[in-house]
């Protein structure tokens, strides 16, 4: 697998993996999870939708995403961190399996407390600034 | 105005009024896309507004984009329905801003509108059985040569917009299109259980969920301003800020672009005319 398909099969199973953990998936943790892909993590249209195909993914399970995670630079493991964070905060909730996703994700990447912390913050200030996909890139 | 196909008849005892606009819309498409693009998006504001008064009344007086968004928040409004409108919001609003619309625009978006009115008819009368008869184009009148290249043309520009748009969604879905959510929303929870027994054997979490909820509980300022986080925080936003803005930059010029191209071959369509 290229880098690229690499970061954006790890964000898209992990991101996943987070909004599934909740109760029930909303439009605000849909919406949230492409546009951080595209805007922040800054990967391409090609990539993302090769990460999602169903050849592609079906055949991944939570230890593969762990492994992926396990050896992303310590920036983009912060910001794949951080948007993990951010799904949550977007629904304004977050449930026991979506704790514990975050938090082996964090031992997967190595991560102190201290690190999750700031992503953890920082997610919150990104989850506020994400509009809805629809309304940013049209119908 | 000229006589319909009558595409939208079934929305009659529906809702008169969103009909009426409707057969508006239909009997323009071929002579003034402009004012097809128009009514079908006074159409769809319409149809909102009769929504958000059953299920959210104080958002009844807010645009179209906030009246869709609450629809969609409250389970209302589907993904498909709501991209269907958000396009015809999108392309009406261009309409009514001075960009020239081409036929091939408009009856793809009353293709969208007559998709729409089936499932509003059964939003505004619940258990209702509404089964239209299938979509009928309505009848281009007679063109010369001209008028016909143009109309190619157009379809051409259109079809490769709406090829790039269908790729701009598939990329920012968090699902696609046609995956069984429930399945894997089931798969992945059940491999997180199975990890759950084995992390709790492990040890300590990294996470604390206290500290979680606390930030989600806290006021943007308050983290801004926040002695520890403040400013890393407020770096983190400048640069998501400038991120998404250049991410929203890109998507609006290649729009832009397509706005005037389309414009463009709306004139030479008229030209042709005289």
């Amino acid at each position: 697998m290229s880098g690229e398909l690499d970061l954006a099969t790890t964000w898209f199973l992990a991101a996943r993996t987070m909004a599934c953990g909740g109760e029930k998936i909303s439009i605000a943790e849909e919406a949230a999870a492409g546009l951080f892909a595209r805007a922040i993590l800054g990967l391409d249209e090609e990539s993302c939708i090769a990460a999602k195909s169903k050849e592609h993914m079906q055949s991944l399970t939570l230890i593969d995403c762990m492994s992926m995670a396990a050896k992303l630079p310590r920036g983009t493991a912060d910001q794949v961190m951080a948007g993990v964070m951010m799904i949550a905060y977007s629904a304004a909730s977050m449930q026991p399996l979506q704790v514990r996703w975050a938090s082996m994700l964090a031992s997967a990447m190595d991560m102190t407390e201290d690190r999750f912390q700031r992503c953890c913050v920082n997610a919150r200030v990104i989850s506020s600034m994400l509009p809805h996909e629809q309304e940013a890139v049209g119908g | 105005m000229a006589d319909t196909t009558g595409n939208f008849d079934f929305l009659v005892k529906y809702d008169d009024r969103v009909a009426h606009l409707a057969r508006q819309a239909e009997a323009y498409v071929h002579s003034d896309p402009d004012s097809a693009l128009f009514k079908l998006r006074l159409m769809v504001e319409t149809m909102a507004r009769t929504l958000v008064d059953m299920e959210a009344p104080h958002l009844v007086d807010s645009d179209l984009t906030v009246m869709l968004r609450s629809l969609q928040r409250s389970g209302l409004l589907g993904r498909r329905e709501a991209d269907e409108m958000h396009a015809i919001r999108r392309d009406g609003n261009a309409a009514v801003h001075g960009y020239d619309s081409t036929t091939p625009t408009a009856m793809r978006r009353l293709v969208d509108a007559w998709r729409i009115s089936r499932w509003y008819a059964r939003m505004v009368k619940r258990g209702a059985k509404v089964d239209p008869p299938p979509f009928k184009p309505p009848p281009a009148p007679a063109q010369g040569a001209g008028q016909r290249a143009a109309r190619a043309k157009a379809e051409v520009l259109e079809e490769a917009v709406e090829a790039r748009r269908d790729r701009t969604r598939a990329a920012l879905l968090l699902f696609g299109q046609d995956d069984d959510i429930k399945a894997m929303r089931w798969r992945l929870r059940g491999e997180l259980r199975a990890l759950e027994f084995v992390a709790v054997a492990a040890g300590e979490p990294i996470v604390d969920a206290d500290f979680v909820a606390l930030v989600m509980a806290m006021d943007l300022e308050q983290i801004l301003e926040h002695p520890s986080w403040g400013r890393s925080s407020q770096e983190a936003k400048a640069s998501v800020e400038q991120q998404f803005e250049a991410f929203k930059g890109a998507h609006a010029d290649a729009e832009q672009e397509y706005l005037l191209e389309r414009a463009s071959l709306a004139r030479e369509a008229r030209s042709t005319e005289h």
